[in-house]
């Protein structure tokens, strides 16, 4: 041994990493040399690789130098150091020019006859070509597809895969020769030059490993898969007598055809015709050998896309499938089962509710991934009398994990208590220890919010968790949490039964804690005053004199300002109401619209505009109980929502793997509940998008007049999406006008229109057309809004049929000049689009109560109304759930817009009409053999409006 | 959520040694086109996500996590882990059916799959994961017949000069210098 190699395996950094330089260097000597070493040389390359993974980079010119000094290399001919100039090649080819040059070389080593080295040539030229030089190739690689060796049929059609975006058009002409490999027998070569491993000798290599078939089907669904019918028959022929032997390729048939499946669920065809013939494939995919196979097979059936292609009995079958994977040895496979539950739990707990079971002995499995989802999928699928036992099993497996996965489990809890209320008190008890035990910030605040939510969400448990909170602040190391907990006592304290015994504990923290926690302390207390309780005021006022004396300015000023308030609220009722008002607000800002004023005032380029100050009056507002409404229903959203929506910012915080679940969550509730919460995504849109029509419309001096727009309803599309002109209309409701707003789309290329307006036939005297403001022009490929208003009556929200038609002056454009002719005068024509009906449900605002029940019961004027909704076969109670949602224009409280059970359901809706009256609706669904039957039960504090309605349905 | 019909179904490779340095790592992007994940272009992003890897999985033996909205299975050697990462919608058997491959490839071609192994043949290594994934294609996952691709680099260079000292070797040297001897006397006579 040569001193040299001796101190390399001293040395811990030796081999490591090479120089860079060194390399490069000896590279442009060793590989330029005559005769070649094939040795040294391979050494060299092997560096060269290694730094190029190691993530070195070099320059353009360093690059090319290289490339051509490894190209230099063919004329050796040794095989094992040209697969390894080949590797070079590769990972050289994205950083250097010219490297066209080696086409000559590379194509050589393709027509000539040497496995070892033939499919890395292959690949290699992939990289070289583009385009505009495939043709060269053409002929060399059909002949290496139809090659019999494995491995070089298996390189020229993932080229192809590669080249197929650069060059579709070249590569579809060899689709005969991809498609006749997936049937062709190829085997694998084995090579004298392999490498020779200890184990080497024993291991038997296989006759063919079937992987062409993965690469071909992968190519001949790229070249077929615009064409249906084409892609049909290559299915079917896949899936009759020829089987695919590759598991691979299996995976991948089998999300090809639950693609085609999605496709016709999209367009809407007639699914039941394709979902009979797929599904004795999927029958047997769910019983195939491979895991893989049995996996993705559950996972397209058990896919939010395709829930109503596959019969509850069947998803049954690939359920059933998937518990089985739950006990296998393998940990990846229990892991993509155990995923794929919690992820089917979050949209149909009663589905996954009978693994129950197998998923309770996956609590304990030594994988911590595997175990925290099989507790957040329990506690999903928990039904009311299993809370009990699954807090029981959980509160004993708290001590051994880490904070990040008690988050996980916390935040499943929390939800469970929105989910059944009745269970509070056990729940309660599982935060509060959670609260006592040790843990870090993210962990208490994850415990924090949980409680929070009861208070705000259930209000038969709001005093228990109340207690729950102060106890908390008496030993709580976090300031911020501290300031939390006392604003939330502040917030609810006053509304609780007996609210003097909270004000103990606040003023402790005035006593003893630090400047931040104290000052806001002081604001809490000064809510107390606001209860009417003369004595507890007293006090109040009392406890604000001692914080004057506080040593913190901040602290002093906020008691000051508080008791200035206080005593001027002892005088007139309407110094009352505003010391109310700024002590107690009961709304608030619109962030978003807040902010978006803001910026638009700071940034205004004209100078007089800061002459006046910001005008905050004129950022809209909502109520306290709007904002809890928006918060319960992100909450019911699958919890994941609103931390989606924060993910982006905190990206490093938030660890991957419970992001992980919970965009996975957010994402597959999303599409598990397509439509219900597209209305309430809607409804969220909805809050902004009427900023924008508030705005748009403010422009028009016509409208000037008509006050403030009270609401907006969703935009309805009255044409086909695909047509000539694209119209949706918008309807407006104010005061005493509703003003449809027509948004037309001129698709058209070659046609000017001009003075468009939308003649519009009321069937009821109800509305009277008052002004219509027409489009003046409108240019191909643009979109402009008709306004047409009508006044409305003083009180009543009646229904009524619009019929629509588009009028306008068209003038077709001459093509060089995209102008019309100047005597072109335009010939007046009409376009008939689907009528508008207005509804009730327009004057209707969701909006949010914290305790559904009792309002409903307090409201007076009952109506009640039956409606047979026909055979229950054709009737999917999610569909109908959202459907209904959508016609009352109300929001659905208490998880009811969630279908537990198939067979009846009872969604509470709430809602506000546009002059305040609140309006409960209770509807009541049952499908049974006998037919679907829906009972309507609405209460409001407007007589006319339950009437409207509980019979909305009635004329239709 | 689509289902993936793509054929580039992993996104990198990575090999880590036992204190988180990288010791290999590939980030797939398709050849013909232009990559814009920051993953794929940026080196000090590729590292942080490397880093965030190693924490979450050195000594945990737990072969899959979900990160950074990625599937990842590992597998832990001798003072290295091995990591195939692909999406976070990706059939975590399949994936893990490729990083069976690979390590079942590395133990044939590396007696013991160890960090010094790895370094010391480099080039198999490398070989053996480009014959495995092609720009994140996957070419082949049975163990032996990864390893039968991989070439072994050439025992000796054949340009060097070959002493052979058995009796009949050096006869044949004898002979080689009669004859030139002969040759050059008869020219230069």
């Amino acid at each position: 041994m040569s001193t040299s190699t001796y101190k390399r395996f001293e040395d811990p950094e030796s081999g490591v990493l090479p120089d860079k330089m060194t390399v490069y260097q000896e590279s442009q000597r060793a590989f330029r040399a005559s005769p070649i070493k094939a040795k040294k040389c391979r050494r060299l390359l092997s560096q060269l690789v290694h730094l190029l993974y190691h993530g070195e980079t070099f320059n353009k010119t360093e690059a090319t130098n290289l490339f051509f000094s490894v190209s230099k290399l063919f004329h050796n001919n040794d095989p094992s150091l040209r697969q390894m100039a080949y590797l070079a090649i590769k990972e050289l080819c994205s950083m250097s020019e010219d490297t066209l040059m080696i086409t000559a070389s590379i194509m050589k080593d393709i027509q000539g006859r040497e496995a070892v080295f033939k499919p890395d040539a292959v690949r290699t030229l992939s990289r070289v070509l583009d385009g505009s030089t495939i043709h060269a190739a053409e002929r060399a690689m059909r002949n290496c597809i139809v090659d019999s060796n494995q491995a070089v049929c298996c390189a020229a059609l993932v080229s192809t895969y590669h080249l197929f975006p650069v060059a579709k058009d070249v590569v579809r002409r060899w689709a005969n020769e991809a498609q006749d490999t997936i049937g062709a027998a190829k085997s694998i070569v084995r090579s004298p030059y392999a490498a020779q491993g200890g184990v080497s000798g024993s291991s038997r290599l296989p006759q063919s490993t079937y992987f062409h078939q993965y690469h071909a089907l992968g190519l001949m669904y790229q070249l077929r898969k615009d064409d249906k019918m084409g892609m049909q028959k290559l299915i079917q022929q896949l899936t009759g007598s020829r089987r695919l032997q590759n598991s691979f390729a299996t995976v991948q048939l089998v999300r090809y055809v639950g693609v085609q499946l999605a496709n016709e669920v999209q367009v809407g065809a007639s699914i039941d015709a394709s979902a009979t013939r797929s599904w004795p494939l999927f029958a047997s995919w769910l019983s195939d050998k491979s895991e893989m196979v049995e996996l993705e097979a559950a996972k397209v059936v058990l896919s939010a896309q395709l829930a109503r292609v596959f019969t509850s009995e069947q998803q049954m079958q690939a359920i059933s499938t998937v518990s089985k994977l739950l006990s296998v040895p393998r940990t990846v496979t229990r892991f993509a089962a155990i995923r794929l539950l919690s992820r089917l739990a979050v949209s149909s707990p009663e589905k996954v509710r009978p693994c129950n079971g197998e998923i309770e002995e996956l609590v304990n499995d030594p994988c911590r991934s595997i175990s925290t989802y099989a507790i957040t999928t329990l506690l999903k699928t928990g039904s009311a009398e299993s809370v009990d036992r699954l807090v029981k099993i959980i509160g004993g497996f708290m001590d051994d994990i880490t904070d990040e996965f008690k988050v996980v489990v916390v935040r499943a809890v929390g939800t469970l208590a929105l989910k059944f209320p009745d269970k509070h008190r056990v729940l309660l008890g599982f935060l509060g220890d959670a609260l006592r035990d040790e843990g870090g910030f993210t962990f208490k605040n994850s415990v924090v919010e949980s409680v929070f939510d009861i208070v705000k969400f259930v209000p038969e448990a709001r005093e228990d968790a109340l207690k729950l909170l102060c106890e908390f602040i008496e030993d709580c190391e976090y300031t911020e949490l501290a300031v939390r907990v006392l604003h939330m006592l502040g917030e609810y304290g006053p509304k609780a039964s007996k609210p003097s015994t909270y004000v103990r504990y606040i003023y402790n923290r005035v006593v003893l804690e630090n400047s931040i926690v104290r000052s806001s302390a002081v604001v809490a207390l000064s809510k107390f005053a606001l209860v009417g309780d003369q004595k507890l005021t007293l006090s109040i006022e009392v406890l604000l004199q001692r914080c004057l004396r506080d040593v913190d300015d901040e602290v002093r000023d906020r008691a000051a300002f508080a008791l200035h308030l206080l005593k001027e609220a002892d005088g007139s009722p309407e110094a009352s109401a505003r010391t109310r008002a700024l002590l107690d607000p009961q709304t608030r800002f619109s962030l978003a619209s807040l902010e978006q004023q803001l910026c638009q005032y700071v940034r205004s380029d004209d100078k007089a505009s800061f002459a006046r100050p910001f005008d905050a009056s004129a950022v809209p507002t909502c109520s306290v109980e709007d904002k809890l409404a928006e918060q319960l229903r992100q909450k019911m959203q699958g919890e994941g929502e609103i931390k989606e929506g924060v993910k982006a910012e905190m990206k490093d915080e938030i660890k991957g793997e419970i992001k992980g679940e919970i965009s996975e969550a957010g994402g597959e509730t999303g599409a598990a509940f397509g439509e219900t919460l597209t209305t309430q995504a809607q409804q969220e849109a909805q809050k902004s998008q009427m900023l924008v029509y508030a705005r748009e419309l403010a422009t028009l001096p016509q409208f000037e007049s008509y006050g403030d727009l009270l609401h907006s309803s969703q935009a309805v599309e009255l044409t086909e999406t695909d047509t000539e002109f694209v119209v949706r209309a918008v309807k407006h409701v104010f005061k005493h006008h509703l003003v449809v707003q027509y948004d037309v789309c001129n698709t058209l290329k070659t046609l000017q229109l001009e003075n468009v307006t939308v003649i519009g036939q009321l069937d009821s005297d109800a509305y009277q057309e008052e002004l219509s403001i027409p489009i003046q022009l409108l240019r191909p490929d643009s979109k402009a809004s008709v306004y047409i208003s009508y006044k409305r009556p003083d009180s009543g929200y009646d229904a009524a049929n619009l019929s629509n038609t588009l009028s306008y002056v068209a003038k077709d454009l001459d093509e060089a000049s995209g102008e019309p002719a100047e005597d072109d005068e335009g010939y007046p024509d009409e376009y008939q689009v689907e009528d508008l009906q207005i509804t009730p449900a327009d004057f209707v605002i969701p909006a949010f109560t914290g305790s559904f029940t009792a309002v409903f019961d307090s409201l007076p004027n009952e109506e009640v109304a039956v409606y047979n909704l026909g055979s229950a076969e054709s009737t999917n109670m999610q569909d109908v759930v959202a459907k209904v949602t959508r016609t009352l224009g109300m929001l659905p409280l208490e998880g009811s817009a969630r279908v537990h059970s198939e067979s009846t359901h009872t969604l509470k809706l709430f809602g506000t009409s546009v002059d305040g009256a609140k309006v409960g609706a209770l509807v009541k669904l049952i499908l049974s053999s006998k037919g679907a039957m829906m009972k309507v039960q609405v209460r409001s504090s407007d007589a006319d409006l339950s009437l409207l309605l509980a019979n909305v349905w009635g004329e239709n | 959520m689509g289902f993936e019909t793509s054929l580039y179904t992993v996104e990198a490779v990575i090999l880590l040694d036992n204190t988180g340095k990288r010791l290999f790592a590939k980030y797939y992007k398709a050849p013909h086109e232009n990559a814009v994940e920051e993953l794929i272009v940026s080196k000090s992003r590729q590292l942080q996500f490397e880093k965030m890897l190693f924490s979450k999985t050195y000594k945990q033996n737990s072969d899959v996590l979900l990160a950074d909205n990625h599937t990842i299975v590992y597998k832990e050697f001798t003072e290295s882990i091995l990591y195939v990462v692909g999406s976070l919608s990706e059939n975590e058997v399949l994936l893990y059916n490729v990083l069976q491959g690979l390590t079942g490839a590395f133990e044939i071609l590396l007696n013991e799959v160890d960090k010094r192994a790895i370094l010391e043949n480099y080039d198999l290594v490398a070989l053996a994961i480009d014959e495995t994934i092609d720009d994140g294609v996957v070419l082949e996952t049975d163990p032996s017949a990864i390893a039968a691709r991989v070439t072994s680099a050439p025992s000796e260079d054949a340009t060097d000069i070959k002493i052979d000292l058995s009796e009949r070797g050096l006869m044949n040297v004898f002979n080689f210098a009669k004859k030139n001897i002969t040759e050059r006397l008869q020219q230069g006579f």
